[in-house]
Order: structure tokens, then sequence, then C-alpha cells
């Protein structure tokens, strides 16, 4: 008599076939970063629909033409969507909570993503609040030169 | 539209479940091919061409239709295979409709899949991510743990998913309670469905708030599993349908589309220009959708809707933008029982998404599911009680930018 099969075999493979060769130059983020060096938020503002873009590519996503103005954009926004992550990637309740939040500066058609601060109880953080960029004391010319948002009182 | 089109039946390989290690890909597939048929007076070689889809790369098999189209009859047969990320299901089915719609082909079925235990979701969605991720790398990011890009991410695809709901919950002036109560809705719903995969039966709003949060404000009861199946779908011409359809049980597609926006989330490379939870193509296709079906008020018109939500916060959100309800109106309608399976609204009656997720078949379930409240073969106590005119489809996927809407109805559009 055939013994029963009840469980198909399973065959455990990693896929490591070859190495995928990305293109990771960006002119939006060079130009970004060549402003945060210097403090500055800069993008590019398309001169036919107005659109500005920060990061801003070289080319108008709704219009389909190039982009060569350069602009800077405020340094002071509006609070947009934001998440409240309450613990550690392990899972482990956080002390301080953080806020990961999107801003829209002012003069910008962007929303840029970052870490907010500045608030005592995270529930009284509302859409829409006014916030300011803060920088690093020392800019290198890399995203990490704005530091966070800040809440304005 | 060239000619009318119905879905004249809808099968499943089974239960959706998380895992099932005795069979492969094809294997998955086969029975709901076999179901579809048997519930017609079709036999397999009168069906002309097929369409089918699955995420990519997500079991790892970058060709299934190659390997499977033997065991779902496609050899010596037209076979195309679609995948366009979380809406793959819906724009398999909205192909195999063009396919008879234009004249081409008379009968043509429509399948769609996932086996998630194959593979591993987290990988599939970081071949999407990873080479914009490589690129910001090369720009100095904060790599400094939780506060760094690890902490900006969020934690996949619930992190980017807990702005849009946070940005939801701020237009409707709501609260996370409603996330909890439209979940517990789901679930409960999806116990009256035989192929959910979570039913809980009776499931309350503090049943979900004991589940812990992932990213404020969505908890892990308000996202959803990883699940195993397959569906697929018999599209006819009038002509076709009457002969091998059962003719007063079939689908009319009355109106179909689909629409891109923004990438709406995490494009931090080229400047996001649209805030997630906006979602404006949702409302412009579900607006020509409805005039190509004849509908005006879509209020009224409309009797049932199976939407696709990853996130409970969508259910919510996506009645609104398909104007089924008012702007911000949504969690007045859950709290006054309006979504409710005997509801004035009735929302996604199958448990939804966030109780089922077959990737590649979710949104053609939304199809199915919105195929059989017009048949009126929805089994296990959750056919909608009233008489179901319209019901409409919606499908949702890419970087929260890609939407398809579907009207199916007892009647078709007029030629």
């Amino acid at each position: 008599m055939t013994k029963e099969i009840n469980e198909t075999k399973v065959i455990e493979s990693p896929w490591d076939l070859t190495t995928y060769q990305w293109k990771i130059e960006s002119d939006a983020l060079s130009l970004f970063v060549k402003g945060l060096k210097d403090k500055k938020i800069l993008g590019r503002k398309c001169p036919k629909c107005g659109t500005v873009y920060v990061p801003g590519p070289t080319y108008c996503r709704k219009c389909f033409i190039d982009i060569d103005q350069i602009v800077e954009v405020g340094q002071e926004g509006v609070l947009d969507a934001f998440t409240v992550n309450l613990s550690d990637i392990k899972g482990n309740p956080l002390e301080h909570p953080y806020i990961t939040c999107t801003v829209k500066l002012d003069g910008s058609d962007s929303y840029l993503l970052g870490i907010l601060e500045g608030w005592t109880d995270w529930k009284s953080v509302k859409e829409g609040m006014r916030v300011k960029a803060v920088f690093k004391d020392l800019t290198q010319g890399a995203l990490s030169d704005l530091s966070h948002f800040e809440l304005i009182k | 539209m060239k000619r009318n089109v119905a879905i004249i039946s809808v099968g499943y390989n089974g239960r959706f479940v998380s895992k099932r290690p005795d069979i492969n890909i094809p294997e998955l597939i086969q029975p709901a091919v076999a179901n579809a048929i048997s519930k017609t007076k079709l036999k397999p070689e009168q069906i002309d061409a097929y369409v089918v889809g699955n995420m990519h790369t997500f079991e790892g098999v970058n060709q299934p239709h190659l390997w499977a189209s033997d065991h779902f009859g496609g050899a010596g047969k037209p076979v195309m295979r679609i995948a366009t990320g979380g809406t793959t299901g819906a724009s398999v089915f909205q192909a195999a409709y063009y396919h008879v719609a234009s004249g081409l082909y008379d009968v043509v079925m429509a399948i769609g899949w996932e086996k998630h235990d194959e593979g591993d979701a987290q990988v599939g969605l970081m071949g999407i991510l990873l080479p914009e991720a490589f690129s910001m790398f090369n720009f100095g990011p904060d790599m400094s743990g939780e506060r760094g890009i690890a902490g900006l991410g969020g934690g996949g695809s619930t992190g980017g998913a807990a702005f849009q709901a946070m940005s939801y919950l701020t237009k409707a002036n709501a609260g996370i309670e409603h996330i909890d109560r439209i979940a517990a809705l789901m679930r409960s719903n999806a116990a009256k469905n035989p192929y959910a995969h979570l039913q809980q039966p009776g499931c309350t709003e503090a049943d979900i708030a004991k589940t812990p949060i992932i990213s404020y404000p969505l908890r892990y009861g308000h996202t959803c599993p990883t699940s195993c199946g397959a569906i697929a779908l018999i599209l006819a011409s009038e002509e076709k349908a009457k002969k091998f359809g059962i003719t007063d049980r079939v689908a009319w597609v009355k109106g179909l589309g689909s629409g891109s926006s923004d990438a709406a989330t995490g494009n931090i490379i080229e400047g996001q220009i649209t805030d997630p939870a906006e979602q404006y193509m949702c409302k412009v296709v579900a607006k020509k959708v409805y005039a190509m079906a004849g509908i005006k008020d879509p209020k009224k018109e409309i009797q049932v809707a199976e939407v696709y939500s990853g996130f409970s916060h969508q259910d919510l959100m996506w009645p609104e933008r398909l104007g089924l309800v008012d702007e911000g109106k949504s969690p007045e309608m859950l709290d006054k029982g309006a979504f409710a399976i005997d509801g004035e609204l009735p929302l996604n009656p199958s448990g939804g998404v966030t109780s089922t997720n077959a990737i590649g078949a979710s949104a053609m379930v939304r199809v199915g599911e919105a195929a059989l409240q017009v048949m009126g073969l929805a089994e296990g106590g959750h056919q909608v009680p009233r008489k179901v005119e319209n019901a409409v489809a919606h499908g949702w996927g890419g970087l929260f930018q890609f939407v398809t809407v579907t009207v199916l109805g007892r009647t078709p559009v007029k030629k």
C-alpha cells in the first residue's frame, strides 16, 4: 500500500543571480544637497505651469518641458501628513516617541519628509501647524544637513 | 465600447489561507479555473484566450504564466500576463474585457492569484523601493538608527500608509476609533464569506483596539494578511453569454477605467507633489466610469461597493473618493450602520482586503465579489439582502497612485 503523501517538499532557495546596476545620480538631489550646504532649500520651478518641485527635477512632470529655473523656497511651511512612531524597529515601546512628517514649505508645491520636533504631547500635534526647517550647525552638502522640522510656537 | 460584455462565472480555488505547502502555483490556479468553468455550460476548449496576472517577484518566479499556462488551459491559445502592482487583478480583468469588447474574442478567462507562502512580500516590495533608496544613500541621508532613514520609511508599506491614514483622519475630522470600528466590521463580514482568510465572527472595535500600534494611527488589526489563493472570471460577449451562461445570472460590465496620479508617497528624489489622502485620480476615474455606465447619481444608483483597502482607514477613504459618500462623511456613515451588509451602502460584504489579501488576486476579487452580488450568488450570508442593480469594484496600487474602477449591473448599457 502506498503511503499517503500529505505534504509537498519545499525547496529553499536564496536568489542571488546578479548584481543590478542602478543609476544613482540625481540632478534634483544634487541641487538640493548643494543648497543644504549653504543652509538654503533649493528646488526648480516650471516656467509654464509654475509648479515648484523640491527637490527639483530638470523637467516638469505636468508640462513635459525642461526646467532651468532654480528657486529658493521658504524655510517655514505647513505640517501635512505625519505618523507617530511609538516603538522602535524591533517593536519595543519608546519612552520618547518620534514623529515622521511631510511638510509643504512656503513657495513650494512639494511635500518634504522629515522628523518633527518642538512638541511635548504628540496627541496635540495637528496637520496644518506651522513649522520651520532646522539645519545642523555644521553642514556638509548631505541630506542629513537638514536636521529636522520644528513646530513654530 | 464596441459591444456588451458580461461576467458569466466567478471561480475560487477554495478558501484563502496563509500557507499552502501541499500545492505549487499551477495547482493553486487550476481549481479556480475548474470551478469557474463548472458553473457554466462551457467546455474548456471553448475559451478563446486568457489574461492572467500576479505580483512580479513576490514568489520569485518571474514568468509564472509560462509555467502555469498548460494547467489553466492556455496551451495553444493566446495568453497575456499583466502585472500592475496592487491593481493587477483589476488590470487583468479590464484587459480581458477589452479582448471581448473589441470583437477580437468571444469568451475570455481572467485569472489572478498569489501564493505568498512561496516568496517574501517584503523582498518583493523592496524591489520596488531599492533603486530609489540607493539613490538617496548617495546623497548622505541620516543613517543613525530609528530616527534616521529607517525611521523615515516607518516600516515598509504600513509606514507609508500611516501618513495617508493621518491625513485622512484630519480631513474627515475622525479618530483612530473609526479605523478600529471599520476594521471590526470587515473581519466580521469576512466570517460570513466562506472564502475569506481572516474570519472573526462578531469582531468588535475593542478586539481591534487591543492590537499593538505599528505606526500611529495604524495598528496590527488595521493591516491585511498575506494570503494564498486564486480567482478566475469568465467574460463573454452578449451572444455567447446567452449561450453559455445562465442568462439571468450574469453581471454586465457597464463601465470601467483606470488612472494614475503622481507617486503619492515616498517620492523623495523628485519632489512629491500630491498628498497621499488626496487621491484625485480616484475621483476623476469614478466620474468617467459612472458616465460610461449611465449612472447619474452614484449614491442612489449603486447598491454595493467592493473597495481595495490594504489598510482599514482606506475603507473609509475610498467610498468618499468614489463619490458614494460625501467628502468627510464616511465616519458618520459607519457610525449609523450604513456600511453593514444590510445597510444603506453595503461596503465589502466579502470582508475586503484587510481580511483577505492574495495581492495579484485581490483587485479581481473585488470585481468577482461585485459580480456575485449582482448575480445574487454570494455564499455564506454575505449576499446583500436588497436587489443589487449596480455594484462598483475598485482597485488600488503602485506608490499610492494607481486606481481602477469598474461598474457591473443587472442590465447592460444599451448600444
